[in-house]
């Protein structure tokens, strides 16, 4: 009972944010805090539906949701700062890159949250491969977002350190124009961050639709 | 070193007729939970080991062994 209460305040809520969200054209943060609200409710949604007991959440559940919890919100964490950090310095002035670029990160953290929240129900299905699969998925995911993060950083401080020590003209002079080294380290670290969030979620559902080994 | 679990939960399971489910039900938890311990990948509290133990009517020892 105080579960479905629960489960109804949180869903009139998200329903009531993702609407003025949505009025804002914030469509990207509606998608995940509606996803957000599915994730957490997706036990109690599933049994009404299937109108069956709920799994209890037993010790294993436990652990694992709260190291879940606590990996979703660092990640979380890093990709909103770094959403607010073009914001803040201007360092990126067109609107829609920041849409896409927040979108691909927000899908990132979503895969990541879900991988985990459900990875008790994936993993037996998975055998060792499998798992060794998603996890150098992950990693692949989680790796290149840092590696992104450190080049946007670096690609625009060397650009600007560069003009102030060698004059306005010196990416002119040399005849690139910008700097190449980081700002195609940046673009490979988004294919890979694309693959990894990709892979995952393949590996993901494989594992939760096969049958446990 | 490492010290390796290994768990005999599938044939004492076997041996009392019980399914994944039925077991998972009996001690309260999870058909996966029930899963990971028969393969020695969750190490269990002792008041789960002790609840499985009963389940099958033997002792923590019977069905927990530990490789060194």
């Amino acid at each position: 009972m105080k579960t479905k209460r629960l489960l109804l305040a949180v869903a009139i809520t998200a329903l009531v944010v993702a609407v003025i969200l949505i009025s804002l054209e914030a469509y990207y943060v509606a998608i995940a805090l509606i996803t957000g609200a599915l994730i957490i409710g997706h036990r109690e949604l599933w049994s009404l539906i299937r109108r069956k007991r709920l799994p209890p959440i037993d010790e294993r559940v436990r652990e694992n949701t709260s190291k879940a919890i606590r990996n979703g919100f660092i990640f979380f964490a890093l990709a909103t700062a770094f959403l607010m950090l073009p914001f803040s310095v201007r360092l990126i002035e067109t609107p829609d890159t920041v849409h896409v670029l927040g979108g691909l990160f927000l899908s990132g953290g979503m895969v990541y949250l879900v991988s985990y929240l459900f990875y008790d129900r994936a993993e037996p299905g998975l055998g060792e491969k499998g798992l060794k699969m998603l996890k150098i998925f992950l990693m692949v995911a989680g790796i290149s977002l840092g590696a992104f993060i450190i080049s946007v950083f670096l690609h625009n401080a060397i650009y600007g350190l560069f003009i102030v020590w060698f004059g306005e003209d010196f990416w002119d002079r040399i005849g690139v124009g910008d700097e190449p080294v980081f700002f195609f380290i940046a673009l490979l670290s988004i294919v890979a961050l694309a693959v990894g969030i990709i892979g995952s979620l393949v590996m993901f559902i494989k594992g939760l639709f096969s049958k446990p080994l | 070193m490492g010290i390796r679990m290994k768990t005999r939960i599938k044939e004492y399971r076997a041996k009392h007729n019980l399914t994944q489910e039925k077991l998972a039900e009996m001690v309260g938890v999870r058909r996966e939970t029930i899963i990971f311990l028969e393969q020695g990948k969750y190490n269990p509290s002792l008041k789960l080991a002790h609840n499985v133990a009963r389940a099958l009517k033997t002792t923590i020892d019977e069905i927990f062994i530990f490789d060194e």
